[in-house]
């Protein structure tokens, strides 16, 4: 899509046209933005597609990629082996997820990336990820205004399909839980509804992929809701009171073994010294 | 309590041992003229009671102090009956239908349960602090022991005792009669058989009654007229029938899928029944185009392209290994922790299984559909002795 527009590695070889060059580089850009944005507005009226091929932000998405990623990736997203996988067919949403939750840059090969921090802002996230959209394919991410839209209305069936599909690796509440080898399925508390809903779509890591053909968006929207209705982050959310971890009955019934049982012997002890 | 030694005879005259010393026991005359306190007296000790103290609490009727205390006492009672109160209002008058946390009346709501309960129980509480308080504050302060008596009863009384039991049986003639003593016998009996009938009889079944077609040899996916059996998704809505095709799941993709019969659509209840079975579970699993894959022997043409079903019942106790790591290919079982290959037949690699999953031969009809050719070619889920493979 970018291939008829001069691209910055080439202009930094020869520094004294460089001004030149890149105002003439601007002015057919603005030419073609003109163009390229009129054309859209005419056959296709949906703003993320326009926002995918607006080739300025690509070209800030190719910056930050040759600064922080082609290291692993590979100049052409084909991957370097031993470091890091392809990322053709990833797409905007591995992007958003990966970059937005921090595990990209990675900071060390390990069984797993694991959250931190990010690197970049909402801007830098999205041009690498048209980049990554522009040069690769694959899957998207919806257009929201906030996260509270990726929830759904059937938090109930939310619940039946995440204990079908997340909740062998997630656990029932999204605590998260072990793998094989050091890989561990993470806690769901600290994931906003759009890395969720990015998780789902392109599969990070060890997660299988669930495309919307297989969970459609409005069944990925329960889900989500049903994930943000049992999550731990907010423990007024918990009518039960101390959910102890959310882990279930284990923790439940040590606490009440061991408190319930020292609290009856010191009861005991009590009324027996009173004699 | 303090207790006495057991030969008190000496220290204590007053406490006659019965054996020995018992009270003359007095005629209908005089009982009918004794009062109250004398029978109690009387029967303290014939029971061999000893009062040591008897002191009332309140002497003086009447006084500030026992008013005061009779108050304290009634207060326990009063509060019983309004936590009563309350929490027969709260029980039929607060919200009690579900609402989430984040809708309006969600906190009310979660208070349900917590009113209930601490009003119920503070009810039950204060009843029986009242009866404690009545007891320590307005009951006469009294400290009487009854003598326990060591070993078994006097010769005399279990002489007689036995022989009335053993005259009783003779004078009823049933030794004699012997035909009611039988018909008692296979009365008796029988219902006792009866019992153990009731009790265990459900569990005596013949698992092989069905031939080939028995339960642990089969699974859902099994069609005995020949019907298709088609793969389905669970949408959350049981009563939803939504198939499965081969592009619905992206490379690196894993979903649970379950067996259908188009003879089942007008059957809500089946449709619901399928999603609930135990053995019915398939992981239907699209493996990365760039994977290396070995097929078992006998199984070549199980798979559908990249597409593989494999049984979500674990080989070794039968929980769900539905834990897929799609970058390794690994299926974990969450319960002893084996791992399978899924692009080597589903074999295992780790932990205490020791035999593959079964592999579900799936095709796809002319609709574009998926379906199972036959249903598992061996048994799924943890081995029993029948299991021939």
């Amino acid at each position: 899509m970018s291939d008829d527009k001069p691209r910055p590695a080439r202009t930094r070889a020869r520094r004294g046209s460089k001004m030149r060059r890149r105002l003439s580089g601007l002015l057919a850009l603005g030419v073609a933005l003109v163009a390229v944005g009129g054309l859209y507005t005419v056959f296709t009226p949906d703003p993320e597609q326009a926002l995918a091929a607006d080739p300025a932000i690509i070209r800030e998405g190719q910056q930050i990629y040759d600064n922080s990623c082609i290291t692993c990736h590979g100049t052409n997203l084909q991957g370097v082996p031993g470091r890091g996988p392809s990322l053709i067919g990833s797409g905007e949403a591995a992007v958003y997820y990966q970059v937005s939750t921090g595990r990209m840059p990675l900071a060390a090969q390990g069984a797993n990336a694991e959250r931190k921090p990010p690197r970049f802002d909402e801007a830098q996230i999205d041009a690498l990820g048209a980049f990554i959209q522009a040069n690769g394919g694959g899957p998207t991410m919806p257009v929201v205004a906030n996260g509270e839209e990726l929830r759904g209305e059937d938090t109930g069936r939310g619940g039946e399909l995440y204990r079908l599909n997340c909740a062998s690796c997630h656990n029932f509440t999204g605590r998260g839980g072990a793998l094989s080898q050091g890989k561990f399925a993470p806690n769901l508390d600290p994931a906003s509804e759009e890395q969720i809903y990015a998780a789902m779509l392109h599969g990070p890591q060890n997660m299988p992929v669930f495309a919307d053909s297989q969970l459609s968006p409005e069944e990925k929207r329960d889900i989500i809701s049903w994930i943000k209705a049992v999550g731990g982050a907010n423990p007024s959310k918990n009518p039960g009171g101390a959910e102890l971890g959310g882990f279930g009955p284990v923790p439940e019934g040590a606490l009440a073994f061991f408190v319930g049982l020292a609290a009856l012997i010191g009861i005991s002890l009590w009324i027996g010294s009173r004699q | 309590m303090s207790t006495r030694p057991a030969d008190h005879g000496a220290n204590a005259p007053s406490q006659p041992d019965p054996t020995e010393a018992t009270p003359p026991i007095p005629s209908d005359e005089e009982l009918a003229r004794m009062s109250t306190e004398d029978l109690v007296r009387l029967g303290n000790r014939l029971d061999d009671i000893e009062v040591v103290s008897d002191r009332e609490r309140f002497p003086v009727p009447g006084t500030r102090a026992e008013k005061r205390a009779e108050r304290q006492v009634a207060l326990w009672f009063i509060w019983a009956a309004l936590a009563g109160l309350a929490f027969i209002s709260a029980f039929i008058a607060w919200p009690w239908e579900y609402r989430g946390p984040e809708d309006p009346g969600g906190f009310l709501w979660s208070l349900y349960t917590p009113v209930i309960g601490l009003t119920f129980g503070f009810a039950v509480f204060a009843l029986g602090m009242g009866v404690i308080a009545y007891t320590k504050k307005l009951l006469p302060e009294d400290l009487t022991i009854q003598q326990r008596h060591d070993g078994r009863s006097q010769e005399i009384d279990r002489a007689t005792a036995a022989a009335r039991l053993v005259d009783t049986g003779r004078r009823s003639g049933i030794g004699r009669r012997k035909m009611i003593f039988h018909s008692i016998g296979a009365a008796s009996g029988v219902l006792g058989a009866g019992v153990l009938v009731a009790a265990f009889g459900g569990l005596v079944i013949n698992p092989w009654k069905q031939g080939k077609n028995s339960e642990l040899l089969v699974t859902g996916w099994h069609s005995e007229d020949g019907e298709r059996v088609y793969l389905r998704r669970d949408t959350g809505e049981a009563e939803e029938v939504v198939l499965v095709r081969p592009g619905d799941l992206e490379p690196g993709a894993m979903e649970t899928v379950y067996p259908f019969k188009e003879s089942q659509r007008s059957h809500p209840e089946e449709l619901k029944e399928v999603l609930h079975s135990a053995d019915s579970p398939v992981m239907l699993i699209r493996l990365r185009p760039n994977v290396a894959v070995i097929k078992r022997a006998g199984q070549e043409d199980f798979n559908y392209g990249t597409l593989f079903a494999y049984t979500k019942i674990c080989s070794h106790m039968g929980c769900p290994t539905s834990l897929y790591e799609d970058q390794t290919n690994r299926i974990l079982c969450p319960c002893h922790q084996s791992q399978f290959q899924a692009n080597e037949y589903a074999k295992p690699v780790f932990g205490p299984a020791a035999r593959p999953l079964a592999q579900l031969p799936i095709a796809v009809d002319d609709q574009g559909y998926l379906y199972a050719r036959s249903d598992f070619i061996e048994p799924v889920g943890p081995a029993f002795w029948e299991r021939n493979s």
